[in-house]
């Protein structure tokens, strides 16, 4: 009895001193923190130059002028399925000396840039298409003759620059950009996009990820080829971000669309920014931003649904141009019956997911693969089959092949992704091998879901890898952390013949996972080919049309002598062979839809030039599909040149400063270069010395007549 | 001594240990990485192939980093994530190597490869060499504290500069400080 309760006394004064040590620990660990802060708080004050402007170096040392500042307008005409936007850059300079604006700006991915034209006071200035170097030429010309100069140029397919030269202190120099896009649309509804924030590239790479293929990847060569200098080549890497900047919006940007659908439209929503919804008496619906301005940090949404029983089964909008017909071709596979639709979702899936456990993924972005991995493994039936791999340096495949999906099997899978750890470096050739490896179980949808955040050099080689093994298997990317390389992803989603999912906030894990699992479940239609009834011969872009899944429509781009008649659509549903005739009604006279299809054209050439072999010609065929189409490309680039001198003397160059991107703090540039190795050490220490302050307790408590034994 | 005390000291002495191991690694990484890199670069000097410092390393050197009176002798790696600063100090991207002039901007980590430049002052020498390349000699002119936001010290001021960036306070204990050191050298003509 006495013993007991001595050992129940031990327990208490043990927890006890377990308690005290602890809150000990916790204390002194605190107080260093604390300490620490105040330590950061005393001793500097951060700069006071949070003014939001960029300021640049006079001939005189020590004195400074402010760079040019950028306003954005963009009306956004909307016709049926294509959207025109005229996007006018205002350049002001505040400053006191003539300067060179450089403007970097993102536009969407698929956006056929065919217009250029510079305002200076009254007077307008068209631009022309040249081939790159050429226009860069005469850009450069024109600077040295102090006459004014607008230069558009492509650096990656979705991210552009404005450089303008001259502009006179307090002068206003309006540049007006058009482009063409075709809008998603997806399950009954219509999506528009106007992109307004540049990702800043925090985790930077020397070998830029848009390198064309044919340019030599080495630190030292112009990374975007020769005619593009080092100070632009800096502007895109890191474009200026502005600092926080008070009350003054950094690039104030104004957005008008109008939207003529031809049928009535349901809901029209603005996503993330607050805006008028004015349906007019036509028919025709105008949509404003409720601020007068709002700043370019976050990218503007728009989508709309057709009013029930509107939505269209297929369309085609034309264009004749040159004696040339062009078409862009929408069409919606007719809904599928119950049997139809239940024999589809019992297909049973093969399931191989990847996750990219590097260096570079560590901390949120990790956190956010393992929910997306608990996600995708939670949706799998018995009836699938599955893999997991992780791959840093080496690849590391849970099984050595994919196994049926028991609860035992997945029970050891979601322990096998609690205990993953990012280190190490990206090797994703392995990885891609190992999952696109040709062992395709006969009767199983074969599925490879791939989380990374892309940091990657080697890109076009794993492209081709992508191509050359894909057989049967589909790819599907999943961007992870804030600035995961989109173009690679995208690209490689596209070989992969599947989609990308960009996932930047944990808390977007789950439903964008579930939605991108859902849609997988059931591809609608394979393999699907596109012919005109008449046999004519019609050129098309894609020329692979990617597989479908619910609710998507085949969109394609075509252009022959005359587009008219039966159009047929064929592929694959389930296993069964499908296909449906159509003959869509042409809407003629769609301005821009030639433009579109050379889009769709040089996209696809681009494509090909990575898969290798030949790049000089397919460079000349980009060049002329461009030319003829007056479309900005990779090679080819918008100019306009003012014919009379207006400034002397050099202009300093300047980069305008682009809005950070909403919610990504302040880091922008300059990188975190502290570890948490002093914190560890010291917590590790606080912890050894509790243990030691313990462990001779212990050994005195059990001492008799010790002191402490007493009191207890 | 009971169970519970001697559970609750093996616990904490294991924490402590886990702690005390994975700060010494940090070190022990940019250690070892700098010794392996140094290998690679003499055998690259010596005229061979660009060699890996380690078999499944994913970045290579771009530069060296000396400081004579300091003896300090860094490899550079090729970009500033936090991989790359794992092993060495990184040159941001965008910024020109040596040689064309512009500004070099190079980062490290506060507690390991650049915990020395607390210790450089206004007209410190610093070479820098390029992969290759010739000797660089710069002066340091001055050492300023601003804000991570403040990026204006890596944008191109026109004459060639080199920028030597690290986290501030150096002795912080938590990591993640907004304030950063910044040592500006000029090139010696």
């Amino acid at each position: 009895m006495a013993d007991r309760h001595a050992a129940s006394d031990f327990i208490v004064l043990g927890a006890r001193a377990l308690v005290s040590g602890i809150a000990v620990a916790v204390a002194l660990g605190f107080a260093a923190i604390v300490l620490a802060q105040n330590a950061q708080a005393a001793a500097v004050k951060p700069g006071d130059a949070h003014t939001g402007q960029l300021l640049l170096e006079t001939a005189t040392p020590g004195e400074y002028t402010v760079a040019p500042t950028v306003e954005t307008e963009a009306a956004i005409q909307v016709t049926g399925m294509v959207a025109r936007t005229r996007l006018t850059q205002s350049f002001h300079n505040p400053g006191t000396e003539s300067v060179e604006g450089i403007y970097v700006f993102p536009l969407p991915e698929n956006a056929a840039v065919d217009h250029l034209s510079m305002k200076i006071g009254e007077r307008e200035i068209e631009g022309v298409i040249q081939e790159k170097e050429a226009a860069r030429k005469a850009y450069e010309q024109a600077k040295t003759e102090g006459r004014k100069a607008a230069l558009v140029e492509q650096q990656r397919p979705n991210l552009f620059t404005n450089s303008v030269a001259h502009i006179g202190p307090g002068e206003m120099v309006r540049v007006t950009i058009e482009y063409q896009q075709t809008l998603a649309y997806d399950d009954g509804k219509y999506r528009l996009r106007f992109p307004l924030a540049v990702t800043p590239r925090y985790v930077p790479a020397t070998v830029p990820v848009e390198a064309l293929p044919d340019e030599p990847k080495t630190a030292d060569a112009a990374p975007f080829g020769a005619s593009f200098d080092a100070a632009s080549a800096e502007a895109l890497l890191q474009p200026a971000f502005a600092t926080e900047s008070g009350d003054a919006l950094v690039n104030p940007v104004d957005i008008a669309v109008a939207i003529d659908a031809g049928v009535p439209l349901g809901d029209v929503v603005s996503t993330y920014h607050d805006a008028r919804v004015d349906k007019r008496a036509d028919g025709r619906v105008v949509v404003t931003l409720a601020k007068d301005q709002e700043e370019a940090d976050h990218d503007f949404e728009l989508t709309w649904t057709v009013a029930p029983g509107a939505a269209p089964q297929a369309a085609l909008f034309t264009q004749t141009l040159d004696g040339k017909d062009y078409g862009l071709l929408m069409v919606v596979p007719p809904a599928m019956d119950p049997i139809q639709k239940a024999a589809l979702e019992h297909v049973p899936r093969e399931t191989v997911l990847i996750v990219d456990t590097s260096g570079s993924m560590q901390g949120v972005s990790l956190d956010q693969a393992k929910a997306a991995l608990r996600e995708a493994l939670g949706r799998l039936t018995e009836r699938d089959r599955f893999n997991v791999l992780e791959f840093n340096s080496v690849t590391r495949p849970l099984w050595p092949k994919a196994l049926p999906a028991t609860p035992a099997n997945l029970a050891t899978a979601l322990a096998w992704v609690d205990k993953l750890q990012a280190d190490g470096g990206t090797e994703m050739a392995p990885a891609l091998s190992f999952a696109l490896d040709g062992a395709e179980t006969p009767g199983y949808l074969r599925q490879v879901v791939f989380m990374t955040d892309g940091g990657v050099s080697n890109e076009d080689e794993l492209l081709k890898l992508i191509a050359e093994r894909l057989g049967r298997s589909r790819l599907f990317t999943v961007g992870i952390g804030s600035a995961p390389n989109a173009h690679f992803m995208t690209k490689a989603a596209q070989f992969g013949r599947g989609t990308f999912t960009y996932i930047g906030d944990v808390r977007e894990v789950h439903e964008k996972m579930a939605k991108l699992l859902e849609k997988i479940e059931a591809p609608v239609l394979q393999d699907v080919s596109i012919r005109w009834a008449d046999g004519s011969p019609v050129e098309t872009y894609p020329e692979r049309v990617p597989d479908l899944y619910l609710g998507e429509p085949v969109v394609i781009a075509a252009s022959a002598a005359r587009l008219a008649g039966t159009v047929v659509v064929s592929g694959t549903r389930g296993n069964q062979p499908w296909s449906v005739a159509l003959t869509p009604i042409p809407s003629p006279d769609a301005s821009g839809v030639g433009a579109l299809w050379a889009r769709a054209k040089i996209a696809a050439l681009m494509d090909a030039m990575r898969r290798g072999a030949g790049a000089d010609a397919y460079r000349k065929q980009v060049v002329d599909v461009a030319l003829a189409h007056h479309l900005v490309s990779a090679y080819t680039s918008l100019v306009a040149v003012d014919v009379t001198p207006t400034a002397t003397g050099a202009s300093k160059r300047a980069l305008v400063k682009t809005a950070l991107p909403r919610g990504t703090g302040g880091a922008a540039r300059i990188p975190q270069t502290d570890t948490p190795a002093t914190l560890e050490l010291l917590l590790g220490l606080l912890a050894l010395g509790a243990a030691a302050v313990i462990a001779a307790i212990g050994h005195s408590a059990t001492r008799p007549g010790s002191a402490l034994a007493r009191l207890a | 001594m009971n169970r519970a005390m001697r559970f609750a000291a093996a616990a904490l002495a294991l924490l402590g240990a886990a702690e005390v191991g994975a700060a010494a690694w940090i070190h022990a990484k940019g250690f070892v990485a700098q010794r392996l890199i140094a290998s690679a670069w003499s055998r690259a000097e010596a005229g061979g192939e660009a060699h890996r410092p380690w078999p499944w390393a994913d970045m290579r050197p771009v530069a060296r980093l000396t400081v004579p009176a300091r003896r300090v002798e860094l490899f550079v790696m090729d970009g500033a994530s936090h991989r790359a600063l794992a092993f060495g100090p990184g040159l941001a991207a965008g910024t020109p190597l040596a040689a064309e002039g512009g500004n070099t901007v190079i980062v490290a980590h506060r507690d390991t490869h650049f915990a020395f430049l607390k210790r450089l002052g206004p007209g410190d020498e610093i070479d820098l060499q390029a992969a290759g390349g010739e000797i660089v000699r710069y002066r340091v002119r001055e050492t300023v504290i601003v804000d991570r936001d403040d990026a204006e010290v890596m944008d191109d001021a026109g004459a060639p500069r080199l920028t030597l960036i690290t986290c501030y306070p150096f002795d912080a204990v938590r990591p993640g400080t907004r304030l950063r050191y910044v040592v500006v050298a000029e090139r010696v003509a």
